[in-house]
């Protein structure tokens, strides 16, 4: 099935306008999947801004556009300047070694894989919602 | 599948639930060389996109490293 063309057109919107951009199930203060809250703990220790967009109440049209733009149809997804870095295995890898840290222009922080500090975490910026008409 | 796609591989899965159905499979192949690490993954998922489809494999994670 072809991807929602109007829904296409959001997402290429939404990585244009978010430099670090998370599609994840739920939201960064209410991760509803234990794969996504483990990508936005690494991105809130690396300290880095982000937006972030909850991928459940658009599940499967959403796919087919991840699929068509990245080759990609699970979550989350983490996008760096318009392209797609990985799921929760590459992002955690990638914070480990240092990979990350240099893709985000950040310093590698001293306590990679420990919390991050509360007073250290930005505000992500929650993005609007995605829509598809007739949803 | 893994290592008939990428020939040469060293391929190593691991049956995280004892369910057969959740695998990690640690790939390290000569392939992966210059390639991102989505892209190796890619390539990855491609050997096993059949077993994906069908169900019998539920949830794989994939690490992944140049030979």
């Amino acid at each position: 099935m072809p991807a929602n063309p109007e829904l296409r057109q959001q997402v290429e919107e939404v990585l244009r306008d978010n430099r670090v951009l998370l599609f994840m199930k739920g939201t960064p203060e209410m991760p509803r999947c234990g794969f996504s809250m483990r990508v936005v703990g690494v991105l809130e220790q690396m300290g880095t801004e982000y937006g972030a967009i909850d991928v459940l109440p658009i599940l499967d049209p959403l796919r087919e556009v991840t699929g068509e733009i990245a080759d990609w149809r699970t979550f989350p997804q983490l996008y760096v300047n318009g392209d797609l870095v990985g799921g929760c295995d590459i992002v955690e890898e990638m914070a480990e070694s240092g990979e990350l840290a240099e893709l985000l222009g950040v310093e590698q922080p001293a306590a990679a894989g420990a919390q991050a500090q509360p007073e250290a975490t930005p505000n992500p910026q929650q993005s609007p919602p995605l829509q598809v008409d007739g949803t | 599948m893994i290592a008939e796609a990428l020939p040469g591989a060293e391929v190593e899965v691991v049956d995280e639930t004892g369910g057969g159905d959740h695998l990690r499979a640690i790939v390290r192949a000569s392939q992966f060389e210059g390639r991102s690490r989505i892209d190796q993954h890619r390539m990855v998922r491609a050997a096993v996109q059949e077993r994906m489809d069908d169900g019998s494999i539920h949830a794989l994670s994939i690490q992944t490293k140049p030979l």
